[in-house]
């Protein structure tokens, strides 16, 4: 099977019915993506696929041949932190930053769907568990990150 | 139990010991290793003491024995090296080194709680097999504040030193700033990295004074986390994270009742043909599947046909032990911890309030679920994992491959949270026994989720029940608590050593929190009774605590109500003898507008102290329905004397406050013929972003040595909400989780 992950071609000889997250984490050694729960409940394993918030940790790696898979690793444009990462420094959001790949990839996705995204619509949207308590941090970072792209989206024009 | 499991995993003193004293407690390991230090820990190159190596670069590398569990340690205890060795924070790296002797975590045996019991303190115990390399009790800071500066100190005086000789002036004449020494006579400078290999043979004599608080830049300011940049580019190393050649993943398959064992497996060719797979093992603990990939490893563990020999704990369920509960309560204590004046002569007769309070087992459900990789060679044995005992895992490779101590590299990655569950051995025994069985290749050892929690050293559940007396002018005349508790340390030593095993005392770790509150009380008596269980109890995020606050807190609550009083001003007017306490307890009801709330907004407020910090919290809930709340806001005051990064405790507050939530809401181990039901996070839920409150941190300005911060937040959020709860609805809930009681949170 071959797959398009962050804009790279990889091709996987694996079963169809494996998920992709045990492909990246263990065929491809791209361990950004994390196992927390393996029951598409806690988040941890997040990807965007085609631009959509996907956990991976039930998803058949065969359902995604074909599509564009982005991971922690493929956030960032050459190495430059996205206004989310950005964000997440500056609110000093991770404690032991296990669930936060999975928190970067969903706030990523609420924000290309909703760019100036109310507490309600966070909490609509933001339903991965981490269990060391940084949701106030994260729901902060998502307002700082939202007004970042749009500052950098003014400035494009 | 197996033969490996009655063996003494946390071992006995000399980890690689560099020949210093072994035994002698307070901080002997370090002022040693400050003067003068031989030893690997840093690993390959040269350095300044056993925390400080400089390059010529003038890069900066530290050596952080304590886990970085999320807490910010990488970043606090660099912050106290850097205050006093005069650099920039932004030229640190941090190493973990390996367990030797003066990364010993000597504050966590010889703290004593005024509040804890008079009984069995594991921790003393602990003392026989110094040194031991470990981050728990919330006492790393408390741990490194005076000795990590003075590793700074020595090592930035040993740079003077040598700048001076090189200058042919006295070491008082030179200056340290900023990563350079200068020459206060003409100005001249030369950088760390210039002098760092001649600096390595100086000797200071005395060690040097530390830096005043007024002077400090570093120490108290809110610097940014050194392991964030890599903790949102998906490039941080957990231990599930370690990637080596040739490694192969293993799954465990545990026998389904606790305690119980698997006999045969009864399909092991059918699971040894399955793609990828590479050997199925039967070992003391359990079965085993090695395979090429984890999803396959787990797959085929699954699969496994095993027979089983249940322990003889088929037994056990949880309606049971609820009712065994009782029975203590009603039974003589084991223990009396406090007994002031005469508590049965007041309670008599009329007027006597009495509740009985009751929490479940619980599960850690860190999010990375346990896990470790080793590589057994010939005569040698590595271990990669996220622990929180370098030592432990140093002695348990040393007890399950009987590979000699020095040939054992324990390399410990960052921790995808830990709690207590880390700090346990289990996990590192099992993944070693496994990797006994593929020698030459690395294999990483898994728990699916469902193994994790299924498989945990639990918070043990515990009962209440309080009777007091309060009069009209709301003083406590009589206060009595009998406490049916499991002991943590009894279950903790059984594990990993037997020989230190407590017998019929009372257990200072699951009774802290309960006893000599700084209350004034007419009479008071706080005792103990004992459960028995084969059910795995072990540290859980401010043990005794994380049950005691929550029953003595609500029962207090119940005590001004009774009489008519606001719960803030009757706990205010009882803390005249403690000064600290009251202060804590004013400043939250300031910052919350205590008792000024729109209409259908409720405050609850507790206090409690853990780890050597006052916290202090006010819950405030708004009704949305019929028992439905919405948890708007924590406001929280803690006093933890000096800190060192605001930022940090601010964050650990918050967590401390989730965490809590999370027991107060959901949390919840229930047991069916002797196996846990609850097997994964939809049934054992966490909160989550919708529910989660905002919090509002005050850190006190108290000139102390400092308290802990990663624990002492937890305890008060359960019963701070329980008595909002009441005051929205007059209902007490004397039970966790508040599911159990029909209400809902949004
Ligand atoms: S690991 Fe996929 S949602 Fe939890
Ligand atoms: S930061 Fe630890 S689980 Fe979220």
């Amino acid at each position: 099977m071959k797959l398009n992950i962050n804009g790279t071609e990889k091709e996987v000889n694996v079963e169809e019915s494996m998920p992709l997250l045990w492909v990246l984490r263990d065929e491809l050694n791209m361990t950004g993506t994390k196992y927390g729960c393996g029951v598409s409940y806690c988040g941890a394993c997040s990807v965007m696929i085609d631009g959509i918030a996907t956990r991976t940790c039930t998803l058949p790696v065969s359902a995604v041949v074909g599509k564009e898979i982005t991971t922690i690793e493929g956030v960032s444009n050459d190495g430059n932190l996205t206004a989310v990462q950005r964000a997440w420094i500056q609110h000093q959001v991770p404690q032991c930053g296990y669930c936060q790949s999975g928190q970067i990839l969903a706030a990523e996705a609420l924000l290309d769907e909703i760019p100036e995204p109310t507490d309600s619509d966070i909490d609509a949207k933001m339903t991965n568990i981490c269990r060391c308590g940084t949701y106030q941090r994260v729901r902060d970072a998502i307002h700082s990150a939202a007004k970042m792209r749009m500052q950098e989206a003014e400035l494009l024009d | 139990m197996g033969k490996w499991t009655r063996r003494a995993f946390i071992g006995t003193g000399g980890v690689l010991a560099t020949g210093l004293v072994v035994g002698v407690a307070g901080n002997m390991y370090v002022s040693k290793a400050i003067k003068k230090y031989t030893g690997k820990g840093m690993g390959d190159g040269e350095s300044l003491n056993a925390w400080i190596r400089i390059a010529p670069d003038n890069t900066i590398t530290l050596a952080v024995a304590r886990a970085e569990m999320g807490q910010g340690v990488y970043t606090s205890i660099p912050q106290l090296i850097a205050e006093e060795l005069e650099v920039d924070m932004s030229r640190i790296k941090v190493v973990h080194p390996q367990p030797e002797s003066p990364y010993a975590n000597t504050f966590m045996m010889t703290q004593k709680e005024p509040n804890a019991f008079k009984g069995y303190n594991l921790m003393e115990k602990m003392l026989a097999f110094l040194p031991i390399i470990a981050t728990g009790g919330s006492s790393s800071i408390p741990d490194a504040f005076t000795n990590m500066r003075t590793a700074g100190a020595t090592a930035r005086e040993m740079l003077k030193e040598a700048a001076a000789k090189e200058w042919g002036v006295k070491r008082s004449d030179c200056r340290a700033e900023d990563g350079y020494i200068i020459n206060n006579s003409n100005g001249a400078k030369l950088s760390y990295g210039e002098l760092a290999t001649a600096a390595r043979t100086v000797e200071i004599k005395d060690l040097p004074e530390l830096k005043s608080k007024a002077d400090w830049t570093l120490i108290g300011k809110p610097v940014q986390r050194i392991d964030l940049p890599e903790k949102v580019n998906g490039q941080a190393e957990f231990g599930i994270d370690v990637r080596l050649e040739n490694m192969l993943f293993a799954a465990i398959r545990h026998s389904s009742t606790i305690g119980g064992k698997i006999i045969s497996i009864d399909n092991q060719s059918d699971i040894e043909n399955r793609k990828g797979v590479k050997k199925v093992v039967l070992t003391e603990f359990g079965a085993a599947v090695i395979a090429d990939n984890t999803w396959r490893a787990k797959n085929a563990a699954l699969a496994l046909q095993v027979t089983e020999d249940d322990g003889g704990n088929a037994g056990i369920n949880s309606a049971d032990i609820s009712k065994a509960f009782d029975k203590i309560l009603e039974s003589p204590p084991l223990a009396i911890s406090e007994d002031e004046g005469d508590v049965d002569a007041i309670l008599k007769g009329e007027g006597i309030i009495e509740s009985t309070y009751e929490v479940p087992y619980l599960a850690h459900a860190a999010m990375e679920p346990l896990n470790c990789t080793v590589l057994v060679e010939d005569d040698k044995a590595t271990a990669w994992v996220g622990h929180q005992g370098s030592s432990f895992v140093h002695s348990t490779l040393n007890a399950v491959s009987q590979i000699p101590k020095e040939n054992i590299i324990v390399n410990t990655t960052l921790l995808g949270g830990a709690f207590g569950r880390r700090g346990e051995i289990d996990f590192v025994a099992k993944a070693t026994a496994v990797a006994m069985t593929m020698k030459g290749t690395p294999v990483q050892t898994v728990f699916t989720r469902e193994e994790d929690m299924q498989n945990d050293m639990y918070r043990p559940a515990a009962k209440s029940k309080f009777r007091a007396k309060v009069n009209d002018d709301g003083d406590i005349e009589a206060w009595d608590n009998m406490m049916a508790l499991q002991s943590v340390s009894k279950s903790v030593t059984t594990r990993v050593a037997p020989a230190i095993a407590p017998s019929a005392e009372a257990d200072e770790a699951t009774s802290e929190g309960a006893a000599h509150l700084p209350y004034s009380m007419n009479n008071r008596k706080v005792s103990f009774g004992d459960y028995a269980s084969p059910i795995p109890v072990g540290f859980w995020r401010s043990v005794g605590s994380s049950q005691n606050a929550f029953f003595t807190e609500c029962f207090l609550d119940e005590c001004a109500h009774a009489v008519g009083k606001d719960p803030f001003a009757f706990r205010r007017d009882k803390l005249n003898d403690h000064p600290r306490f009251k202060a804590v307890l004013e400043k939250v009801a300031e910052i919350s507008n205590w008792g000024n709330v729109g209409e259908n907004t409720y405050q609850g407020i507790a206090l409690h102290k853990s780890f050597g910090s006052i916290v202090g919290q006010v819950a405030q809930i708004t009704k949305v329905g019929e028992k439905q709340f919405s948890i708007d806001q924590f406001y929280s005051a803690i006093d933890c004397g000096n800190y060192v990064n605001p930022d940090t405790v601010e964050a650990q507050i918050e967590g401390g406050i989730v965490f809590g939530l999370s027991a107060a809401l959901y949390g919840e181990i229930t047991w069916s013929d002797g196996a846990v039901n609850e097997m994964n996070f939809p049934q054992y839920d966490m909160v989550k972003m919708n529910v989660s409150p905002r919090v509002q941190v005050h850190i006190m300005d108290v000139d102390e040595y400092p308290g802990g911060v990663g624990e002492p937040g937890t305890p008060p959020a359960a019963p701070a909400l329980a008595n909002a709860i009441f005051a929205a609805t007059g209902e007490r809930l004397r039970s966790l989780p508040l599911k159990n009681h029909g209400y809902s949170f949004i």
